[in-house]
C-alpha cells in the first residue's frame, strides 16, 4: 500500500468509528446539558444496545445475511426495537438512580452512575459469559470500489461503511430537527439553560429530563446496533472503553453542545484511527485520555461550547 | 460512655495484636489474607483524605498505588533494579522513596488540574488512572531509534505485561520475612496504627478544617482566607503518598506485581469502601474497608458454597452451579447506588439532624439575641484593630476608580468610583440587578474586573485571588448565607482564623508546643468571638442547624475571625425580623465605633442604611448615579426616581449611631 492509501483507509476507519462515538457522545452531552450529570452508565447502555439488538435479531430468526427486502423491513424494525429498549433502560436508570438525588451535590449522582455502570457490565457478563460474543454477519458486505466500480485499489470501502454513515446522518438530522424545531425540543433547551425559570414558565421539567434520557438512550442503542453490524463482535467490557472515548468526544466538542458532540466524535474517531496506525494501538488509549485531560484543564468549554461563568 | 469506649479500644488492640497467635492455634491460615486486608484499610484511609475530607472525587486512586508498587519494584527487584544500579536498594529506604515518588506525581498531576470543577476533576483522575496502567504495560520494552542511532534499546522499566517478579523483601536481623506471614502482619499493623494516629491529628487541625471547608463550599472557603488550590493539592499529594506507601509494601509482600492489579476496578472498590463506611470519618473508612474485604474474600465464596449446597439438596441445577463471585462487581455497583440513595453519609457517618427539625424548634422558642455589649468585644480583636489603626489614619482604606465589568453584552459595572475612608460605614444601595453584588465580587477577587483600579491601603488588589485579599484584610459575608454547613459553629469561626495561623503538616501531626499553643489560642479567640456575637453557647452545633438569624451572625463572626480592617456585608439583615435587624445594626455600629473597622454595606432596609451609613453610593444599571450623605441621598431626584420611589418619606435623622 502506498502511504496515501494507508492514510485514506485509516481516515475512512476513523469516520466509521467517529460516527459511533458521535452517537454515544450526543447522549452524554444532552444529559449533561440538562441535569449536569456525567452519566457514567451511558457507555454501558451502548454496550447493552449491541447485546439487545442481537437478541432482537435472534428473536426474529435472523442469523445470516439479510436479503434486499429484509434490509428494508427487518433492519429498520430492529433499529426501532433496539432504540426503544435502550431508551426505556436509560429512562429507568434515571428514575431509580439519579432522580432521587436531583437536589444533592453534583458528585452524588456521579457515584451512583458509576455503580449502575458496574451493575450493567456485570449483567452483560452473566448474560453472555466473559468471552467476546460473535455477532452474526447480517448486513451484506460488498467491496464497493472493486465490485461496483471495477477499480482495483488497495483502499477498501464496503457497504458497511455506507451503512454507518447512512444510519448516523439521518439520526443526527432528526435529532437536530427535534431539538430546534419542536415544542419538546424547545422545552429541553429551556430546561438546559435554566431549570427554575423553565419550571416557572410551565415546562414540566421532570418530563423533559425523562425525554432527554429517552432520546439519549435511543441513540446509544442505535450506536450499539451499528457497532454490532459493522464489527460482528461484542464484549461486556466495551461500554467502558467506548463510553470514555465518547465522553472525551463530548468534552472536546463542548459539553452540552450537540453539534460539538458530533464534531468531537469524528475528531476522536480520526485521532484514534491514526494513532493506531502511526503510533501504536497500545498507546491509543493513553493518547485519547491525555486529550481528555488537556481539554478539561485548558479549554473546559471545548471546541464549540460557550464559556459559562459559575454562579456566585 | 467514655470508659466503655476506652475498653473497646483496648479490646480491639488486644485482638489485633493477638490475632496471628489465635490464627495459628486454630489453624485458620488467614494471616496473609488479613494483612492484605489491612493494606486495603490503609488505602481507604488515604483515599478518605482526598474524597472524604477535601471532597475531591478521585476515580484513579489505584494509579498512585501502582506508582508506589512499581517504584518499589524498580528500585529493589533483582529483575529491574539491580541491572540498573548494580544492587537492590533496601526495602526500608524504598518504602519512603515510593511514597515520595507518588506524592510528587500527585502534585504534578494535581497542580494544573485541581482548579477545574469537581465532576471534571473526577474524570481527569479517571483518565490518569487509565493512562498509568497503559504506560506500565508499554514501558517494559522501550527502544528509541533516531535515524539508525539507538540511544535506548530494549530498556525494561516496568516488566510490561508480565509484571515484576520477584520484589526484594525487607531485611531485619532474625525476623523471617521470607517464610512467615507473621512479621508482615505486624509490620502492616504498625504502619496502619501510625497512619491512623497521624490522620486523626490532621483531621483535627488547621489543615483538616481547611479541607472540610473546601469540601463544604469552595467559594466561601476562598473568601474566608483558605487557598483552595494549595489546600486541595496538599490533600491530593498526601493521599497519593499514602497510596504509594501502601503500594510499595503490597509489592514487597506479594513478591509480584502485574499491571492488572491496578485497574479502574480497584479504584472503584476503594471508593466503595470509603463511601460505604462514610466519607470523611476515620471510623467509616476503616469499617468500609473491612466490610468490603470480608464481603469480597469470605462472604461471596462462602455464600456460593451454601447456595450450591442448597441447590444440590433441593435438586435445582441453576443453584447448584451458581457462582456468586461472578456477581462481585454487580454487588459493588449496587452497594454504591444503595448507599448514595439511602444513607449518603455512610454507615459510620455523622448522623445529621434534618434542617426541617431545626426550623421547627426555632419556631417553638425564638432565640432572644442579646444586644451586643462593648465589654464582650474580644480583647485580641481590639489589639489587632489598634495595630491596624496605627499604620496610617488619613488615607482612605479602599479606593476604587473606574471599575468596569461586563458579562457578555450586559454592563454590570460601568466606571464605578467608590472611596471608603478609614473607619467609615459606607452604604451601597440600588435596585436589584444594579451591580452591587458584582461590585463586591470584583473587590474580593471572585470576578476579575475588565477595567479600573482597586486600591486597598494604597496597594492594588487587581489580579489577587480571594484568599490573598482576605489575608490583606478584607472580609465579606454573602447575600445568600454561605456557611460550612456540616461543620460546627466553632469550626466555622476557626476556618476564619486559618490565614492567621501557621501550622503545617508535620506540625499538625507532631504537635510541638508552639502548635499546641497556637491551636489553644485560636480556639480561645473563636469562643470569645462567638460570645461577642451572641452564639457563645452554640459552638458545638452544626452550622446548618442554626436558626436563620444566628446563621447571619455566625457569618459575621467568621468574617471577623480573619482580623479584617474592611468588612463587606452583603444584605446582612435580609430576611431578619425587626428585632434581629436592630441587634445586628447595633453590632455593626459597635464594631465600627470600638474597633475602627471600616464597613461597606449593601442593604435594602432603608432604615438601617440611613441610620448607620456615613455616606451612601447609589448604583443603577451598573452606573453610579449618586453619592453623598444619607440626607443628600434621600433628596436626590435621580435616586428617588430610580430606587426610592416618589412615595418615599425621608425619615427624620434619628442620630442612631
Amino acid at each position: 500500500m502506498e502511504w496515501w492509501e494507508v492514510l485514506v483507509q485509516q481516515t475512512i476507519n476513523g469516520l466509521t468509528r467517529g460516527a459511533v462515538f458521535a452517537l454515544i457522545a450526543l447522549g452524554y452531552t444532552m444529559v449533561y446539558g440538562i441535569v449536569e450529570l456525567i452519566n457514567f452508565a451511558h457507555g454501558d447502555v451502548f454496550m447493552l444496545g449491541l447485546f439487545i439488538s442481537l437478541a432482537w435479531f435472534t428473536l426474529l430468526g435472523v442469523s445470516s445475511a439479510l436479503g434486499p427486502w429484509q434490509l428494508l423491513t427487518l433492519l429498520p424494525l430492529v433499529f426501532l426495537l433496539t432504540m426503544l429498549s435502550t431508551a426505556l433502560l436509560n429512562v429507568s436508570i434515571d428514575r431509580v438512580a439519579y432522580r432521587p438525588l436531583r437536589r444533592s451535590s453534583r458528585l452524588a449522582p456521579l457515584i451512583t452512575a458509576i455503580g449502575v455502570s458496574f451493575m450493567l457490565e456485570n449483567v452483560a457478563l452473566l448474560w453472555k459469559g466473559p468471552a467476546p460474543i460473535a455477532y452474526p454477519d447480517v448486513f451484506p458486505s460488498v467491496d464497493i470500489l472493486r465490485e461496483w466500480f471495477g477499480v482495483d485499489s488497495a483502499i477498501f470501502i464496503t457497504t458497511k461503511d455506507i451503512l454507518v454513515v447512512g444510519a448516523t446522518i439521518p439520526l443526527m438530522i432528526g435529532l437536530h430537527y427535534f431539538v430546534t424545531r419542536t415544542r419538546w425540543g424547545k422545552a429541553m433547551r429551556a430546561t438546559a439553560q435554566d431549570r427554575e425559570t423553565a419550571q416557572a414558565m410551565g415546562i414540566d421539567v421532570e418530563r423533559t429530563i425523562l425525554l432527554t434520557f429517552f432520546v439519549g438512550g435511543a441513540l446509544a442503542g442505535a450506536a450499539g446496533l451499528i457497532q454490532g453490524l459493522y464489527y460482528n463482535i461484542g464484549m461486556w467490557w466495551m461500554g467502558y472503553q467506548a463510553g470514555l472515548r465518547a465522553f472525551t468526544a463530548a468534552v472536546l466538542g463542548g459539553i452540552g453542545n450537540m453539534p460539538g458532540a458530533a464534531l468531537g466524535g469524528l475528531v476522536i474517531g480520526f485521532l484514534s484511527a491514526w494513532s493506531d496506525q502511526y503510533i501504536s494501538a497500545r498507546w491509543t488509549n493513553a493518547i485519547v485520555f491525555s486529550i481528555l485531560i488537556l481539554v478539561l484543564v485548558f479549554r473546559p468549554q471545548g471546541l464549540l461550547g460557550d464559556r459559562t461563568p459559575e454562579k456566585v | 460512655m467514655e470508659a466503655r469506649r476506652g475498653l473497646g479500644v483496648v479490646l480491639l488492640a488486644a485482638l489485633l495484636l493477638g490475632y496471628p497467635f489465635l490464627d495459628r492455634a486454630l489453624g485458620f491460615q488467614t494471616v496473609h489474607a488479613v494483612s492484605d486486608g489491612m493494606i486495603y484499610v490503609l488505602l481507604a484511609l488515604g483515599l478518605n483524605i482526598v474524597v472524604g475530607y477535601a471532597g475531591l472525587l478521585d476515580l484513579g486512586y489505584a494509579a498512585f498505588f501502582a506508582i508506589g508498587a512499581y517504584a518499589m519494584g524498580l528500585l529493589n527487584s533483582p529483575v529491574l533494579g539491580s541491572p540498573l544500579y548494580g544492587h537492590a536498594w533496601s526495602f526500608w529506604l524504598c518504602i519512603w522513596l515510593a511514597a515520595a515518588v507518588s506524592a510528587l506525581l500527585g502534585t504534578l498531576i494535581g497542580a494544573p488540574t485541581l482548579r477545574v470543577r469537581g465532576d471534571y476533576l473526577a474524570i481527569i483522575t479517571l483518565g490518569f488512572g487509565e493512562i498509568i496502567p497503559v504506560a506500565i504495560r508499554n514501558l517494559g520494552d522501550i527502544t528509541i531509534e533516531v535515524g539508525g542511532w539507538r540511544p535506548i534499546e530494549r530498556l525494561n522499566l516496568t516488566g510490561g505485561e508480565n509484571g515484576v517478579n520477584p520484589v526484594g523483601r525487607p531485611y531485619l536481623p532474625g525476623v523471617p520475612f521470607e517464610t512467615d506471614p507473621m512479621p508482615w502482619y505486624y509490620l502492616i499493623l504498625v504502619i496502619g496504627a501510625l497512619s491512623l494516629w497521624a490522620m486523626s491529628r490532621l483531621q483535627d487541625s488547621r489543615l483538616g478544617r481547611a479541607w472540610m471547608a473546601i469540601r463544604e463550599d469552595e467559594t466561601a472557603a476562598d473568601c474566608t482566607g483558605v487557598n483552595p488550590i494549595t489546600t486541595k493539592l496538599l490533600a491530593f499529594a498526601l493521599g497519593a503518598s499514602f497510596s504509594g506507601f501502601a503500594g510499595s509494601v503490597y509489592a514487597a509482600k506479594l513478591q509480584a506485581i502485574t499491571p492488572g492489579a491496578f485497574e479502574f476496578q480497584v479504584s472503584i472498590m476503594l471508593l466503595c469502601m470509603v463511601v460505604l463506611g462514610g466519607a470523611g470519618t476515620l471510623r467509616g473508612a476503616i469499617l468500609g474497608a473491612m466490610l468490603i474485604t470480608v464481603f469480597d474474600r469470605v462472604i461471596l465464596a462462602e455464600t456460593t458454597f451454601f447456595v450450591r449446597w442448597l441447590g444440590r439438596s433441593l435438586g435445582v441445577p441453576l443453584l447448584a452451579t451458581a457462582d456468586l463471585t461472578l456477581w462481585r462487581w454487580f454487588f459493588f455497583g449496587l452497594g454504591l447506588v444503595l448507599v448514595m440513595l439511602l444513607r449518603p453519609q455512610g454507615l459510620a457517618g455523622r448522623r445529621v439532624r434534618p434542617p426541617r427539625e431545626a426550623e421547627a424548634e426555632d419556631a417553638a422558642e425564638p432565640a432572644p439575641a442579646a444586644p451586643p455589649r462593648t465589654e464582650t468585644i474580644p480583647p485580641w480583636l481590639r489589639e489587632s484593630a489598634a495595630r491596624a489603626a496605627a499604620v496610617d489614619g488619613a488615607a482612605p482604606i479602599l479606593a476604587v476608580r473606574g471599575l468596569a465589568k461586563r458579562f457578555g453584552g450586559v454592563v454590570a459595572l460601568n466606571e464605578v468610583d467608590l472611596v471608603v475612608p478609614r473607619g467609615a460605614i459606607i452604604g451601597l444601595i440600588g435596585p436589584n440587578g444594579a451591580g452591587k453584588t458584582t461590585f463586591f465580587n470584583v473587590v474580593t477577587g471572585l470576578v476579575p474586573p475588565d477595567g479600573g483600579a482597586i486600591s486597598f491601603e494604597g496597594r492594588s488588589l487587581v489580579g489577587l485571588r480571594p484568599n490573598a485579599i482576605v489575608e490583606r484584610g478584607i472580609a465579606r459575608t454573602f447575600q445568600s448565607i454561605r456557611l460550612f454547613a456540616y461543620m460546627t459553629v466553632l469550626e466555622n469561626v476557626l476556618v476564619g482564623e486559618h490565614c492567621r495561623l501557621e501550622s503545617s503538616v508535620p506540625g499538625a501531626v507532631l504537635r510541638p508546643p508552639a502548635v499546641r499553643a497556637e491551636e489553644a489560642r485560636a480556639r480561645e479567640r473563636a469562643r470569645s468571638l462567638l460570645a461577642f456575637v451572641g452564639l457563645g453557647d452554640k459552638g458545638n452545633d452544626l452550622a446548618r442547624n442554626l436558626p436563620y438569624g444566628d446563621q447571619r451572625r455566625l457569618e459575621i463572626a467568621r468574617a471577623l475571625a480573619t482580623e479584617p480592617r474592611l468588612l463587606l456585608l452583603d444584605e446582612p439583615t435580609a430576611g431578619m425580623n425587626p428585632r434581629e435587624t436592630e441587634t445586628l445594626t447595633a453590632l455593626i455600629g459597635l464594631v465600627r465605633r470600638e474597633l475602627a473597622l471600616s464597613v461597606l454595606l449593601i442593604e435594602h432596609d432603608m432604615q438601617v442604611v440611613m441610620t448607620i451609613s456615613d455616606r451612601i453610593t447609589v448604583l443603577d444599571y451598573g452606573t453610579r448615579i449618586a453619592e453623598g450623605t444619607p440626607g443628600e441621598i434621600q433628596r436626590h431626584p435621580r435616586v428617588i426616581e430610580a430606587y426610592l420611589g416618589t412615595g418615599y418619606q425621608p425619615e427624620p435623622a434619628t442620630g442612631g449611631r
